[in-house]
C-alpha cells in the first residue's frame, strides 16, 4: 500500500497522522497484513494477542455486523487507549480491523466523566445527609411531643386542683379533701421539676456544657442515702429495698451529686419495675474488682426487657413502648448513661424478659484513692 | 490454544466495579475514586474448583464505565461476553435500580448467559434485605454475593461462581 496514487490519498500517511493502523486478518483471526506503524502488530500472530478486546468476539467478527469498541485500554498501560472497529472489504471480502489511538480525546473525556461522577456522588451524599437530618428532626419532634405529654399530665393535675381550691365553694370541702388536692398538686409539681431538671441535664450533656464538680466521696454513704430516699418514693411501699456494703468502701473521686443522681434514677426505675409484684425486690450494691475498678449495681426482680426495648429505653429521643415507658419521659437511663460517661465510666445493663434487670455503673481504677 | 473468556462488570458509577476487579486480579485496594472512562481490560488466569477437580480458566475482565442506565456504548461493550458481574453499592439509598437495569440489558443482549450480583461496600453497610436478594436471585437465576473490595469479603466467591458457570456450560 505504499505506492502513492496521484489525486488519491495515501492511507499510510493518513493512518500515521491519526496514529492508527489497519490490520487485515484471515478467518482464523491471524494477522496477514498491517498498514501503518503506529502500533506494534506482528504479522502471522493471533490478532487477539495484539487486541485482547477481541476475545469472545470471534463469532461476531466472522459473521456479525461490523463492531466498534470505543476507548479500550489495557490495564497494564502498555498501549494507549484505542478505539477498535472492524470492516469488510466489499471487493475482496477480507476482514480489516482498524486500531486508532484516542489518548487525547480519552483524557479530556475522562476528566469530564470524573467531574460529572464526583459531583453526582457528592450530591447523593448531601441528599443522604439531608435525609438523615430530617429523620433526626422527626425524632426530635416526636421527643418534643413525648415531653409535652409528660408536662401536660402533671400540669393538668395542678391547674385542676388549684381551680377547685380557688373557687369560693371550696370552703365546703372537708379538710381531708383539701389536703388530698394539695398533696396531688405538690407531687405533680415535684414531678415537673424533676422532668425539667432532667431535660436541662440532657441538653447540657448534648452540648457538652455539663461540668462535673469532683471531690472525694464515700460510696457506702451515697448508697445508704439514696436507698433511704428510694424508700420514700411513691411506688416503694411493699418493695424490699436493700443496700449491700462492701467491707472497705473505696473513696471515689467523682461528682457526688451526680453519683447520687445516677443511683436515684436507677433505684427509681427499679422500684417502678417491681411495683406490681407482691415480692418486689431491689438490691443496691458496690462491687470492687481485682483491677481496682468498681461497679455500682442496682438489681431488680421485675419483668425485665427485650434487647429492642432496652435499646429504646436508653435512647433519649426514642419513644419506648407504653409498657416500658416510665414517668419522667424515659429520660432516666439516657441521663445515667451520659453521667457515667462523663466520669469516664459506663452504664452496662443486663436483662431479659422475665429475668429482671441489672444495671452496672462502672468506674475506672483511676477514680479510686487506694491501691488494691 | 486454550480459550479465553470475556467477563463484563456492570453497574452504576462509583459502586466499586474497578475496586472489585483490582481486588480480584491484583489483590489491592485504593480508597481514591478514579472514574473509569470507556473500558479497561484485565487479563487474568485463575484456577477454579470444578466437578472434576481444579480447572484453569483464562479470562479478560472488562471494567466498564459506570452509569445508572446502560447506554448504547455499554451495549457495544458486552458483545461476546460469556458472563456478567452486576455490581451495586449497599451504602446508596437505592442500590438496586441500576443493578436491575444493567441485568435486564445483559439478559436482553445475551439471553441465558450466567450473571452474578455483588452487593458491594458491605464493610460500610448493614446486610441487604433478604427479600431483595431472593427476588434478584430468582429473576435472573444468578447468585447474589455481599462483597467488600476494601477487605476482600465475597470477592473471590463472586468471580469464581461466574468462572464455574462458564466452564460448566462450556460457553
Ligand atoms: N469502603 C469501601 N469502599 C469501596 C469499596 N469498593 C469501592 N470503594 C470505594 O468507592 C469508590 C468508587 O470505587 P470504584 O471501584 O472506582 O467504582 P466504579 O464502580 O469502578 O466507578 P466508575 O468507574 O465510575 O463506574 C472508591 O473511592 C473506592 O475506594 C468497598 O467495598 N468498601
Ligand atoms: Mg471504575
Amino acid at each position: 500500500m505504499s505506492d502513492f496514487s496521484p489525486g488519491g490519498i495515501n492511507p499510510e500517511i493518513v493512518l500515521t497522522a491519526m496514529r492508527a493502523v489497519a490490520i487485515r486478518v484471515s478467518e482464523d483471526l491471524t494477522v496477514r497484513e498491517v498498514s501503518g506503524d503506529a502500533f506494534d502488530v506482528q504479522i502471522e500472530t493471533d490478532v487477539r494477542e495484539a487486541i485482547p478486546a477481541l476475545y469472545g468476539m470471534e463469532d461476531v467478527l466472522r459473521d456479525g455486523p461490523p463492531i466498534s469498541i470505543p476507548f479500550v485500554q489495557l490495564n497494564d498501560d502498555t498501549t494507549p487507549p484505542v478505539t477498535v472497529s472492524s470492516a469488510r472489504d466489499k471487493l475482496t471480502g477480507a476482514l480489516w480491523l482498524v486500531l486508532r489511538d484516542v489518548s487525547e480525546e480519552s483524557e479530556v473525556q475522562r476528566q469530564l466523566v470524573q467531574n460529572h461522577n464526583a459531583l453526582a456522588l457528592a450530591e447523593a451524599e448531601l441528599r443522604a445527609a439531608r435525609d438523615a437530618a430530617l429523620a433526626a428532626d422527626r425524632t426530635k419532634t416526636s421527643f418534643l411531643a413525648n415531653v409535652s405529654h409528660e408536662l401536660r399530665t402533671p400540669l393538668h393535675v395542678i391547674i385542676g386542683g388549684a381551680s377547685i381550691l380557688s373557687k369560693p365553694r371550696s370552703t365546703a370541702l372537708d379538710p381531708d379533701e383539701v389536703v388530698g388536692y394539695a398533696s396531688d398538686m405538690h407531687e405533680s409539681g415535684v414531678l415537673l421539676l424533676q422532668l425539667v431538671d432532667d431535660l436541662i441535664d440532657l441538653s447540657r450533656s448534648e452540648t457538652g456544657d455539663l461540668t462535673l464538680y469532683e471531690e472525694w466521696c464515700d460510696l457506702n454513704e451515697i448508697v445508704d442515702k439514696m436507698v433511704g430516699l428510694g424508700r420514700e418514693l411513691p411506688d416503694a411501699a411493699g418493695v424490699i429495698l436493700e443496700a449491700k456494703h462492701i467491707m472497705k468502701a473505696p473513696r471515689v473521686f467523682a461528682d457526688g451529686r451526680r453519683i447520687k443522681q445516677i443511683l436515684l434514677n436507677l433505684i427509681s426505675n427499679a422500684i417502678k419495675a417491681v411495683a406490681q409484684r407482691s415480692d418486689g425486690e431491689v438490691r443496691v450494691s458496690v462491687d470492687r474488682h481485682d483491677d481496682g475498678s468498681a461497679c455500682l449495681i442496682v438489681q431488680d426482680n421485675g419483668p425485665g426487657m427485650s434487647e429492642e426495648d432496652l435499646a429504646i429505653a436508653r435512647e433519649p429521643f426514642g419513644q419506648p413502648r407504653a409498657a416500658v415507658r416510665s414517668k419522667g419521659a424515659g429520660l432516666g437511663l439516657a441521663i445515667v448513661d451520659r453521667l457515667a460517661k462523663l466520669h469516664g465510666g459506663a452504664l452496662i445493663i443486663t436483662t431479659e424478659p422475665g429475668q429482671g434487670l441489672r444495671a452496672f455503673v462502672h468506674f475506672d481504677a483511676t477514680r479510686f484513692g487506694d491501691k488494691i | 490454544m486454550m480459550k479465553t473468556y470475556k467477563i463484563v462488570v456492570l453497574g452504576d458509577f462509583g459502586v466499586g466495579k474497578t475496586s472489585l476487579i483490582r481486588r480480584y486480579v491484583l489483590d489491592e485496594f485504593s480508597d481514591q475514586y478514579r472514574a473509569t472512562m470507556g473500558v479497561h481490560l484485565y487479563k487474568h488466569t485463575d484456577r477454579i474448583a470444578t466437578e472434576g477437580g481444579q480447572s484453569e480458566i483464562r479470562l479478560v475482565v472488562w471494567d466498564i464505565e459506570g452509569a445508572p442506565l446502560p447506554s448504547g456504548q455499554t451495549q457495544r461493550y458486552v458483545v461476546g461476553a460469556s458472563a456478567a458481574l452486576v455490581v451495586g453499592d449497599l451504602t446508596r439509598a437505592d442500590p438496586y435500580s441500576a443493578m436491575w437495569s444493567a441485568a435486564d440489558m445483559f439478559e436482553e443482549q445475551l439471553p441465558g448467559r450466567p450473571m452474578a450480583f455483588a452487593l458491594n461496600k458491605r464493610d460500610l453497610s448493614d446486610a441487604p434485605s433478604p427479600d431483595v436478594v431472593k427476588r434478584m436471585e430468582r429473576r435472573y437465576d444468578g447468585p447474589v454475593f455481599e462483597t467488600s473490595a476494601m477487605n476482600g469479603e465475597g470477592v473471590l466467591h463472586a468471580f469464581h461462581s461466574l468462572g464455574k458457570s462458564i466452564l460448566a456450560r462450556n460457553l
